[in-house]
């Protein structure tokens, strides 16, 4: 067990035991992934600061549900992304649809520079994401969020690790299809 | 169309990946911290009354029950009493449900409104209690 872990474990006991103020450990410990999470769903600071709130409050009303079996960030992570996606059902984030991004970058009126378009392009894949069906958008945007780690992903997706893999591969099947003009510009750098 | 090669496959990847990180405001812990101190002091919510509403609901159960058997029992003799319409010229009359006379439905209808009256006043009750 890492001394995150430990940490973790021993500050869930003193809460439990009536020291509520042992909670804020597990608050500097998990606000920035939880944060960031958050983001990746809503893309709005404001908003995902205050999904993370709520995130940890249910975590410390559920704190006695926590069974050791897992680690508590998985845990965690598991009740922040159902919390976040039953938010995102509530309120939908504002996507734009996938037939609106699927034009190339007007490059006439950039400077014509790599970095416009690695820029125009890398918003357009995030966008394109964004405008996925929400399994498919969830299941990617916990994939990398988790650093493409399958495992802890459909654990926080509270899902098999094979129904994750087919839903990313559906996911960017379906990304393939809309975005080929986008992954068509030229790669200057290896001209 | 055109296919994803492996490279546009590992440049997804690289793109999604690399998402910009945020990092939390500078008041965000304190204003986790008071909510659940909020949280902590207030009063744990009130429980389901069930002792005090038991009886309300073992009445409504039983009025529910003889309402449905009382119903059946009504078309169960409805069923009987009705002969089979041969002739299509003349259009059927519907029979009386109740074959009893005016007294018995209004004993019924009175009963009715005795349940509804001392449901409200039971819950009325309950309510003010809490």
């Amino acid at each position: 067990m890492n001394a995150s872990a430990t940490d973790d474990q021993a500050d869930v006991e003193r809460v439990l035991a009536g020291n509520i103020a042992a909670f804020e450990g597990i608050v500097q410990r998990w606000q920035t992934p939880l944060v960031n999470l958050a983001y990746r769903f809503c893309h709005d600071r404001g908003r995902s600061e205050d999904m993370a709130q709520e995130a940890f409050l249910r975590a410390y009303r559920g704190l006695g549900q926590w069974r050791k079996d897992a680690v508590f960030s998985t845990w965690l992570f598991a009740l922040a992304t159902n919390l976040y996606r039953s938010e995102l059902r509530r309120i939908p984030a504002r996507t734009v649809s996938l037939e609106d991004i699927a034009e190339p970058p007007d490059t006439r009126i950039s400077d014509g520079g790599q970095e416009d378009r690695d820029y125009d392009r890398d918003l357009a894949v995030r966008r394109g994401v964004g405008a996925l069906p929400a399994k498919y958008r969830e299941a990617l945007t916990l994939f990398y969020f988790h650093d493409m780690d399958i495992g802890t992903a459909a654990r926080s997706l509270g899902l098999p690790e094979g129904t994750l893999k087919a839903r990313l591969f559906r996911g960017r099947e379906i990304l393939r299809g809309k975005l080929p003009q986008l992954l068509a510009v030229p790669h200057l750098k290896e001209a | 169309m055109r296919r994803l090669t492996e490279h546009d496959e590992a440049e997804i990847n690289s793109i999604l990946s690399r998402e910009d990180e945020i990092l939390p405001s500078s008041g965000f812990t304190v204003s986790v911290m008071d909510a659940v101190r909020r949280e902590a002091a207030a009063p744990p919510p009130i429980p389901f009354p069930w002792k005090r509403a038991l009886p309300g609901l073992v009445v409504a159960g039983l009025a529910l029950s003889l309402i449905l058997v009382g119903g059946v029992a009504a078309i169960a003799r409805l069923g009987k009493a009705t002969t089979p319409q041969l002739s299509m010229s003349m259009p059927p009359v519907p029979p009386p449900i109740f074959h009893g006379d005016i007294g018995a439905a209004a004993i019924w209808t009175v009963l009715a409104l005795l349940v509804a009256f001392v449901s409200v006043k039971l819950s009325m009750r309950v309510a003010s209690r809490m």
